[in-house]
């Protein structure tokens, strides 16, 4: 299912909005030349079709040791891929999961303090989940980049 | 009232109370939710609720921000590529990843890989330039290992880099 791309003024908006989603309607709408009713129409238009999404982000920085750890995950079988996926999304403490095609069937990425965390993390949470074969990690050293404005928006 | 991905993860200080936790949990919901709401679902007044928030982002600790479904940005493809480095520091290749817009998540890591990255792409052949001919030229990347995406259930970015994530400009339009 592909979603409508973002026009012109569209793009506009957001870019205010990706700085500051508080700002109100009436300052972007003097910014840019448009009406109130047309930024407000504009973002409602956005946030029901999934295009964007107005929330909070926190600052990793504040938190105390952060590590991330990506877990590569291969399945079983191939008919199970879609289930191992699903019951790592219903996982509370895991942010990021998607079936993916090349490397291992899926990705599965969370938050950690440390090695024992993870591997405590591992046997609790992932290697119980029926299908779960076999996993791999990544256990980040230094988060370089995280550009938050571009997600995947579900639901 | 902490969210389950940083449960784990004591901060650095005793910058959050549960009041805080309970308005960012509620901004995670919805970024735009009216003060008034917000003193309503936390028992608040809507000046605390105000000045709670200012000094969050005074802190630099919150942020409500629009975050852009990748497809309506114009990508139809994401990738998660893991790097392997040679000849030169991973820090150093991936500060060089980070300079590429399409590139919006850059990790050095240890395990099999040097890097880890995620990306997005237009198309097939935007995907074919940007791997085998843009981030194989970037010195002292040996191989690069990438996964693609064909169904993301869940992207949560709850907590994320800054500063650093304002660098990324232009592949948005």
């Amino acid at each position: 299912m592909s979603k409508r791309r973002l026009d012109e003024l569209d793009q506009k908006i957001v870019e205010v909005l990706a700085e500051d989603a508080r700002t109100s309607n009436r300052k972007i709408a003097a910014e840019l030349g448009v009406t109130e009713g047309t930024v407000r129409g504009r973002i409602k238009r956005m946030e029901d079709e999934g295009q964007i999404r107005i929330t909070a982000v926190t600052n990793i920085d504040h938190l105390r040791n952060p590590t991330l750890a990506y877990i590569w995950i291969e399945v079983d079988s191939a008919a199970e891929v879609k289930a191992v996926a699903q019951a790592l999304a219903d996982t509370p403490q895991i942010g990021f999961v998607a079936v993916t095609l090349g490397r291992f069937d899926i990705l599965a990425i969370t938050l950690v303090q440390n090695n024992g965390q993870l591997a405590d993390f591992l046997n609790t949470k992932v290697s119980v989940i029926p299908g779960v074969r076999r996993t791999e990690c990544s256990l980040g050293v230094t988060f370089v980049k995280h550009d938050y404005r571009m997600s995947k928006i579900l639901g | 009232m902490k969210d389950a991905v940083a449960e784990r993860i004591p901060m650095h200080s005793l910058q959050m109370d549960e009041a805080d936790h309970k308005l960012v949990s509620l901004l995670r919901q919805d970024g735009r939710m009216p003060f008034k709401t917000l003193a309503e679902k936390t028992g608040l007044t809507e000046n605390t609720v105000r000045s709670r928030l200012r000094r969050l982002e005074e802190q630099d600790l919150l942020r409500v921000v629009a975050v852009t479904d990748f497809e309506a940005a114009g990508f139809s493809l994401m990738l998660a590529v893991g790097v392997q480095v040679e000849g030169r520091s991973a820090a150093e290749v991936a500060a060089d990843l980070a300079n590429f817009p399409e590139v919006f998540s850059v990790c050095q890591v240890v395990g099999s890989h040097d890097i880890e990255c995620l990306m997005v792409a237009e198309d097939q052949e935007a995907v074919s330039q940007l791997i085998t001919q843009r981030l194989a030229a970037v010195p002292g990347v040996r191989r690069l290992l990438p996964a693609m995406a064909i169904d993301v259930l869940k992207n949560q970015p709850n907590w994320v880099l800054f500063d650093k994530s304002r660098t990324a400009e232009g592949k948005d339009a």
